[in-house]
């Protein structure tokens, strides 16, 4: 803190002929990053120390006596580097050919295939041919317990795994064995890294496909994979996340990298619970009750009659809402509450325990497990039910006026839940039996169908995009509801998720003075709120 | 796997064959007489197929070979590369791991009749385990049929096609 209080002091350099200033301490590869240069490299991480032991960063530096590590040289005044010079480029070219000497060149059956460091760089900058004439050495393959496997033959000794886990998850459990060729990474005791919530994080750092995940083992190639910026929808942390998706599934969860929130991490319980997005069985075209039956109809038709129906709409409302949907998802239920003679709203959450991460205490699996619950609470709706997410339906249940269910499941719902109601609205996802009660029935698109927002735990509005298609029908929340106030009060249905979310505003006006399409791909703080947490967590 | 297609109804007046089989027929005739009047009997055009075929080229791509391991194991690893690199997209492959923790495909599926026979798949294999091969001769009785799965592809007894000289890989 103390450092960045005095004026740093800038110094000039030149790198690859084009000069640069940058503030005294900075590293070689990142000053280089700064102009757009790539250093190569393999055990430099951002987010980790530098060993310089990978040997791949070595540039010329004029007046340096041997070639230098970018990772760790820092930049002096007048330096003039040369990264493409041809004494470095032929040190490379040498380095790269001692990591193939007992590479395995499985890259056909390799999971790593296509996003491996190696790969890139052999194919860039590597020899064509290979000069070896003895057989390789082999190592094998270790599983490590968890979700991690090691593939020892692949593995370059970069030590990225061992040092995330001792500088980051502080919970030394991986470590480097043996000497020379026969060095191998490996676990100290029985237990590996079972246990340890972090440890998937040690297989997006491996630069090459020595630590795999053995959930993603054999599933998916990476260049059939479409990647989509998303926020993880486990707990409020709301990690960023990239879906991963082939052929209308998501194959993986991978951190996208934001200092504020995650810097390069996610724990495994989010990177691993992602099943139920692709569930199928989904809801697929509205529905409406005509004496026993629920039967299938058009958009208009069904939100022309529910809006009918709602005008008259007297009792009040008891809504139920799932903390799994958008910030103008619940804008739009609240919205949709108040004028159907307003009540209350509650959802349910599933509770766990709270696991930081040691290394960057920003970041911790949160005890509420599912992605918006501080908006919900923002946005007016208070918790009910027990720690498992069940229960704290008794009073919607037996509600005689309108009974608005959005997203919820209702998994645990006694089979009579809303038969007493004037007007039972379902706005989900799956036909539960008590959903079946309803009296209309609309198909609702989940997160990863849709754009829209969250509000994390430390009320950081973050955007999130589609990956997936939308199963038939089904259509964002926000948008179904507003459609309906739209006919129920005659106001101005929004259009976009932008739209929606400038709607938040009413409710709360530290939405209003956030813009939609300023919270970019990192998320925005919520003011004055945002400001708060973050004070509350120094 | 295989193409869906629709049966068209043709109109059943305009499809008369029988003038189409007298010509042919009447073809057939003149050229009988022709060989006895201009004494070309001994050079007879027609091969008696099938007892006699042609000789392929060694390069003519047709319907493919998976090669296999000593134990009947197939050659493919499931590296998914043919199907990425097919311009017909024909190529349907599940990959997964045997007991002995190698690679192999769960499902493998080549759709033949969308096949194109670029032999791509072949020249992208890292493993020479997919080829595709030297024969002519596909009759079924459906599509389905032609979807070729990893068994029937194993069972194929043909030879392969050669798509580079092997004492001269890279065309040198």
């Amino acid at each position: 803190m103390a450092e960045e209080a005095t004026p740093t002091e800038l110094i000039t350099c030149t790198i690859d002929g084009m000069v640069l200033q940058v503030p005294k301490g900075t590293r070689i590869i990142d000053a280089a990053a700064q102009l757009g240069i790539d250093i190569l490299h393999y055990c430099y991480h951002a987010a980790l120390s530098a060993p310089a032991q990978c040997r791949m960063c070595l540039v010329e530096v004029e007046k340096a006596p041997k070639l230098m590590p970018a990772c760790v040289t820092t930049v002096m005044d007048g330096n003039v580097i040369h990264t493409q010079s041809e004494k470095s480029l032929k040190s490379r070219e040498g380095t790269l050919e001692f990591y193939l000497v007992n590479h395995p060149l499985d890259c056909p059956v390799c999971d790593q295939s296509g996003e491996c460091k190696l790969q890139d760089y052999v194919a860039v900058e590597g020899r064509a041919m290979g000069r070896l004439a003895e057989p390789k050495r082999i190592i094998g393959r270790d599983d490590f317990g968890g979700d991690v496997l090691y593939e020892g033959d692949r593995c370059i000794m970069c030590t990225r795994c061992v040092r995330f886990m001792r500088e980051v998850a502080q919970d030394e459990r991986l470590g480097v064995v043996a000497r020379g060729h026969r060095m191998a990474i490996d676990t100290f005791f029985e237990e590996g890294m079972e246990g340890n919530i972090w440890a998937d994080n040690v297989v997006d750092i491996c630069p090459v496909g020595a630590l795999v995940s053995k959930d993603f083992l054999h599933k998916a190639r990476s260049w059939d994979l479409d990647r989509t910026p998303s926020i993880c929808p486990n707990c409020t942390q709301g990690c960023n996340v990239t879906l991963q998706v082939r052929d209308d599934e998501v194959m993986r969860l991978k951190p996208r990298p934001n200092e504020e929130v995650n810097s390069y991490w996610m724990c495994d319980y989010g990177r691993l619970n992602y099943s139920w997005i692709n569930r199928g069985g989904r809801i697929e075209a509205p529905l409406v009750r005509e004496g026993e039956r629920l039967v299938p109809t058009s958009w208009s038709d069904a939100l022309v009659r529910l809006s009918e129906l709602a005008k008259g709409a007297a009792g009040g409302v008891s809504a139920v809402v799932s903390p799994f949907m958008s910030n103008e998802d619940l804008g739009a239920a609240r919205r949709v509450i108040a004028a159907l003679g307003g009540g209350e709203g509650v959802f349910r959450v599933e509770r766990g325990e709270e696991i930081v991460l040691p290394g960057f205490p920003q970041l911790a699996l949160r005890e509420d497990r599912a992605a918006n619950v501080h908006g919900a609470e923002l946005l007016g709706f208070t918790r009910a039910g027990d720690d498992k997410g069940k229960g704290g339906l008794q009073n919607a249940a037996v509600h005689g006026g309108v009974v608005f269910v959005m997203g919820d499941e209702l998994a645990d719902a006694p089979a009579d839940f809303g038969t007493g109601a004037s007007l039972f609205i379902y706005v989900g996802h799956v036909l539960s039996p008590a959903a079946r009660n309803a009296h209309f029935v609309l198909p609702a698109t989940t997160f990863a169908e849709m754009e829209g927002s969250f509000t994390n735990v430390h009320h950081r509005v973050q955007r999130f995009w589609p990956a997936l298609h939308v199963p038939a029908m089904a259509r964002p929340a926000w948008q179904i509801l507003g459609v309906l106030l739209a006919g129920v009060r005659g106001v101005d249905a929004p259009a976009t998720p932008a739209d929606a979310f400038s709607l938040l505003g009413e409710l709360r006006a530290e939405y209003g003075e956030l813009r939609f399409s300023d919270l970019g791909a990192q998320g925005r703080p919520l003011p004055r709120l945002g400001a708060l947490a973050e004070t509350m967590g120094d | 796997m295989a193409a869906k297609t629709r049966v068209m109804k043709r109109p059943e007046r305009k499809s008369s064959y029988v003038r189409a089989t007298l010509q042919g027929m009447a073809l057939t005739f003149r050229h009988l007489v022709s060989t006895v009047t201009t004494g070309e009997a001994a050079t007879i055009k027609t091969m008696q197929y099938p007892e006699e075929k042609w000789a392929l080229s060694p390069r003519w791509r047709g319907t493919h070979i998976m090669e296999q391991h000593e134990d009947g194991r197939p050659k493919c690893v499931a590296c998914g590369l043919c199907p990425t690199i097919c311009p017909a997209n024909c190529i349907r492959l599940v990959p997964g791991e045997d007991d002995m923790g190698n690679r192999y495909p769960i499902v493998y599926e080549i759709d033949e009749f969308r096949c194109i026979f670029c032999g791509m798949c072949q020249e992208v294999c890292p493993v020479e385990a997919i080829h595709v091969g030297n024969h002519y001769e596909n009759g079924e009785y459906s599509r389905d049929n032609f979807v070729y799965d990893l068994d029937r592809l194993m069972k194929q007894t043909h030879p392969s096609t050669l798509l580079w000289d092997p004492s001269d890989p890279a065309g040198e």
